[in-house]
């Protein structure tokens, strides 16, 4: 054998050692993203074409793209909590964006007591969601509730807040904003923080004012981390699910209910397994797709910063 | 997280005029002006944020008939806290949530940690884009299959599936956290133990991991606090034995009426162990929130 | 004082007249004799999933002295009553024997659980066991539990629609009880008071957990779920009209917020003394007679179900049931726990002790069968019971579903939308769901 070849060989055995090494690195988590979560997403798109109540008497009975028809042609819930889903997405998300700026902006230089102030804002959102519904249940309460108490003492009319459908919505989108506003202000503030000085200098020596020169150079150069704040957001808000379902469960009448409150009452409420699987997958790509429309966003808006 | 220093850097002096000293005296006035606007208005928004919070504290130590009652006052009790050992076992329900949050983060940290440097260094993007896909796809397309996988092994009500659950969130977030930290490690470092005759695993663990210390911090106290809250998969999958505290905290709206008090002492004592994380590891916390957004 | 119209003791009559008329004495089940446990089954452990329920807290301190006498271990799982009918449907799908006796909801569960082949047949069981005696139970709340000839669960509550009141108001307003719907109407009205704290009436309003409160008063209208034919009658104008009276109760003379409660909710109105009058379960009263959870313990009175056009028709169901699991490997002893939490010495205990109303007859004849509750509740069960209907919601497979179609228009009606038009498409969708149902199920 020539002497090259010999060392071909090695090195294609230590390019394939390598390899497998490399391989050894993610193939734990190879394996546990095949079981956790391909299969019951494939098991998912598959049974969306079957219907089933659950039966260990009757198989799921292939119905072809029924569940899907039924839900674009004769549901009548499912366009309202589409629209519900959008509604509140953009509103808190909105919201979020505003307060969460504003809040990073006061925060921005220093003061005594800096710390404590930007520990206090985190307790919102890492409180468990379930424990601080329950609080909120109990302050909207519209007979013992201390809302109510205090618009009563104030001499206001008390309001029903959850118990109205007009409210109901509206209520659950300041509860998540209450919620989550203080993510988009750590978000912002960070990305303030790490901003470059030179174009401040040269704002100053123009004579610019704050105002202008928050709104020319401080949002603009935030916008990278802004939309990747957003994205992350509106992902969650899109799915939210603990607080909608522990305050209303999608009431009064429908008028707070959600994809996602939607999908878990026709699977585990109205057994129909095969319409919640078509009104997940379908729920996906709408999510799938708002990510993708962020993330387009996001890469353009740098490319052209970067030009 | 970025530090302050490049905020609260004074910004350099021009000479000042005559006519600058006068509008520097209008502009200091200006200042404690727009100083104290700005203290009130961040007691403003702590008061909002910590209001529901306090709230819940409060109600936790009232009878359910100071709860109920028209009136604002209340004799303080610790009946509600009591009741929620010696009635509801709140201990053990404590117990299972340390269990399966600790377990479920060291494992996802076991798998997560190899795999985000993997990705890091070898470029195994596709795997980084499908962990990734885990945040989009609605938690509840996994319950049903799950259940049915659980049940074929046996294993439905067991710690086991709980955790398994778990870490379809911890593991993705460990890995979108740890990614783009690995990609800031400086190469050269791991070129030269490659060179001395480290094996790719020694180089991982013995110079990767304790320069990523900060990382894998914040990474852990996250996983831990999702997995602590996690309500949707523990409702499902937990057994009697196995429940956590989100799911426990439900059964306080029993079929006697609402026990207000109770159900608040509850919420509190959930809410505490994340509460005590997130004040002493603040740092970490924040960085774990905005892990991802401040890239490039 | 407001004085009762019938005396306790002629309502005891009353009841032995009842269940003789049932074909059961009175004396049969009600001596001393102990209700024979078997001990075949030692060792053999049983696992049941219950409700949090006081029929379920109740139970959980007898439990030692079956397995004492049984040799048979219990290990009991409780869940608040929802994330039980998730867990047992999931559980039941994935086709595992997690649990091999189970407590449920009938109406709520009963026929989708008897068509996925989840529960077993408990007919064979229950004919060959003379010492249980299954001609003791009432045939009402039997039926509930039965489909065809299959026998798919032995009850353990029974409820029924009661009027809750205020005994200090109506005195002071010199009000006598409601005797109809009219009269309850007016009563509200004159009682109602928002000003200082006090409303005419409080219900559930909550789409889906109103349905079941609002059935007495569709029935008491002379209106009907579903027809002879099956077809979905919420169209009828009886059926409007009684949408119209509830929603109207409540918009009128109802506290703020009433859509979003359930009962919990609800009787936390009435038991803060905001409220005149209350309708709902009967069993429920514990919650307002419990001084460490209500203001009105004194003050609270009960009576029947009030009078419609079309009578006195409240709901008078078997809400819960035990059922044991089709794949269990230990139906016996599973049986041995199931006997013997529905022996009579358990439901006779269960009713004068823990105010859990079963549906054995020789309970309800004997002289504690009504120990347990209030003289003016026992008065109200045993009336409502003489009328009343034995479901309070659609009897379908899809109650769920189902509840949340029929219920939208109470939602409507108390928000003052318009009532005609939202009945009208229930209507449609109940009955495009009927036909859909058929086509599934029907063999």
């Amino acid at each position: 054998m020539a002497p090259h070849r010999t060392t071909q060989t090695r090195t294609s055995i230590i390019h394939l050692r390598r390899r497998f090494q490399r391989l050894s690195f993610i193939l734990p988590a190879l394996i546990f993203v095949v079981v956790m979560m391909a299969f019951p997403v494939a098991y998912n798109g598959w049974l969306s074409f079957h219907e089933w109540t659950g039966s260990a008497r009757r198989a799921p009975e292939y119905v072809g793209t029924d569940n899907y028809t039924e839900l674009f042609t004769q549901s009548d819930r499912f366009f309202p909590a589409v629209k519900r889903t959008f509604l509140f997405t953009g509103v808190v998300v909105t919201a979020e964006l505003v307060f969460g700026i504003g809040i990073a902006l006061l925060l921005r230089d220093a003061f005594p007591g800096h710390t404590v102030v930007k520990t206090l804002i985190l307790l919102p959102m890492v409180a468990t969601p379930v424990a601080i519904s329950m609080a909120w249940l109990l302050m909207l309460e519209p007979t013992i509730g201390v809302f109510n108490k205090i618009l009563r003492d104030i001499g206001l009319t008390p309001q029903p807040w959850l118990g109205s459908q007009s409210q109901a919505l509206w209520v659950l989108m300041a509860v998540d904003i209450w919620q989550w506003t203080p993510m988009m202000a750590m978000i912002t503030l960070a990305g303030l923080l790490s901003l470059p000085e030179d174009p401040y200098e040269a704002a100053l020596v123009d004579g610019a004012s704050s105002l202008q020169s928050f709104f020319h150079i401080t949002l603009p150069l935030l916008v990278p981390t802004l939309l990747t704040a957003v994205l992350l957001r509106s992902i969650e808000a899109l799915k939210t699910f603990d607080i909608i379902y522990t305050m209303t469960r999608g009431g009064p009448g429908f008028s707070t209910e959600t994809l996602n409150t939607l999908a878990y009452v026709r699977a585990f409420e109205y057994f129909r397994l095969g319409q919640a699987a078509a009104l997940l997958v379908v729920f996906f790509a709408i999510v799938l797709g708002v990510s993708v429309i962020f993330i387009q966003m996001r890469r353009s808006v740098s490319m052209r910063q970067a030009l | 997280m970025t530090d302050l220093s490049q905020a609260t850097t004074p910004r350099p002096h021009r000479p000042l005029s005559r006519q600058a000293v006068m509008s520097k005296r209008r502009a200091q006035m200006r200042r404690i002006m727009a100083e104290s606007v700005r203290a009130v208005l961040l007691l403003v928004i702590i008061v909002i944020f910590l209001f529901p919070v306090i709230w819940m504290a409060l109600a936790a130590f009232q009878t359910q008939i100071d709860i109920i009652s028209p009136g604002w006052g209340f004799t303080p009790t610790l009946r509600n806290f009591d009741r929620v050992f010696s009635e509801y076992n709140f201990l053990r329900y404590m117990g299972n949530s340390f269990l399966v949050a600790a377990v479920s983060t060291a494992l996802s940290l076991l798998l997560g940690l190899p795999g985000a440097y993997a990705i890091a260094r070898f470029h195994y993007d596709w795997l980084g884009v499908v962990l990734l896909a885990a945040r989009i796809v609605p938690g509840i397309t996994f319950l049903v299959p799950w259940y049915i996988l659980f049940s074929r092994a046996g294993l439905n009500g067991t710690y086991i599936a709980l955790i398994l659950s778990h870490m379809i969130v911890s593991m993705p977030f460990i890995v979108w956290v740890m990614v783009p930290f690995f990609e800031g490690l400086p190469l050269e470092v791991e070129e030269s133990a490659r060179i001395d005759g480290a094996t790719m695993l020694g180089t991982f663990v013995r110079i990767a991991l304790p320069l990523s210390v900060p990382a894998i911090m914040t990474a852990t106290i996250m996983s831990f606090i999702f997995s602590w809250n996690n309500f949707m998969f523990s409702l499902v999958l937990s057994g009697d034995d196995t429940r956590t505290l989100p799911v426990a905290i439900f059964n306080f709206i029993t079929y006697a009426s609402i026990d207000w008090g109770g159900l608040m002492a509850a919420a509190v004592l959930i809410t505490l162990p994340v509460l005590v994380i997130t004040v002493f590891m603040q740092r970490y916390v924040v960085s774990g929130l905005t892990a991802g957004a401040i890239k490039g | 004082m407001f004085t009762s119209r019938f005396s306790v003791r002629s309502v005891f009559s009353l009841l032995v007249v009842v269940s003789l008329l049932l074909g059961v004495s009175p004396a049969l089940a009600q001596g001393g004799e102990e209700f024979p446990i078997s001990d075949q089954y030692a060792g053999t452990q049983i696992r049941v999933i219950a409700a949090n329920h006081p029929w379920n807290n109740a139970i959980q301190r007898l439990i030692p002295d079956f397995e004492a006498a049984s040799g048979i271990t219990i290990r009991l799982e409780s869940y608040f009553e929802d994330q039980l009918s998730q867990r047992l449907q999931i559980g039941l799908t994935g086709g595992t024997a997690e649990a091999d006796v189970f407590m449920f909801r009938p109406l709520q569960e009963g026929l989708l659980f008897e068509k996925n082949g989840w529960v077993a047949d408990l007919r064979e069981f229950a004919e060959n066991d003379e010492a249980w005696n299954l001609a003791d139970w009432q045939p009402g709340p039997m039926g509930t539990v039965t489909s065809g000839d299959v026998l798919f669960g032995i009850p353990i509550v029974t409820e029924r629609q009661a009027l809750y009141y205020r005994k200090d108001l109506l005195e002071e307003a010199g009000i006598e009880v409601p005797q109809t719907l009219e009269e309850l109407e007016a009563a509200a009205a004159a009682l109602h008071d928002p000003d200082n704290g006090v409303y005419g009436i409080v219900l559930r309003g909550q789409r889906s957990a109103a349905v079941t409160q609002f059935s007495s008063f569709l029935y008491s209208f002379g209106g009907q779920w579903i027809d002879e034919e099956g077809n979905s009658a919420i169209g009828t104008p009886e059926a409007l009209q009684a949408y119209e009276y509830y929603g109207g109760l409540l918009r009128n003379y109802g506290p703020p917020g009433t859509i979003n409660m359930s009962w919990p909710q609800a009787i936390a109105v009435f038991a803060q003394g905001q409220a005149a009058f209350y309708l709902d379960a009967d069993i429920l009263y514990t919650n307002v007679t419990n001084p460490e959870a209500s203001l009105v313990v004194d003050k609270v009175g009960f009576a029947p179900f009030p009078e419609g056009p079309a009578g006195r028709r409240p709901y008078s169901v078997t809400s819960w049931a035990l059922g044991m699991n089709a794949t269990s490997e230990n139906k016996g002893a599973a049986w041995e726990f199931i006997r013997w939490a529905t022996s009579p010495e358990i439901v006779r205990k269960m009713q004068s002790e823990f105010g859990q109303s079963g549906a054995r007859s020789s309970v309800w004849a004997s002289p504690e069968g009504l120990g347990g509750f209030p003289p003016d509740l026992a008065e109200a069960i045993v009336i409502n019971g003489q009328t009343g209907v034995g479901f309070d919601r659609p009897r379908v497979i899809r109650v769920g579903e189902a509840r949340d179609i029929v219920g939208l228009p109470i939602v409507v009606a108390i928000e003052g939308g318009d009532v005609a038009q939202a009945v009208e498409e229930a209507h449609a969708a109940f009955q495009r769901f009927l036909e859909q149902e058929a086509a599934e199920f029907g063999e």
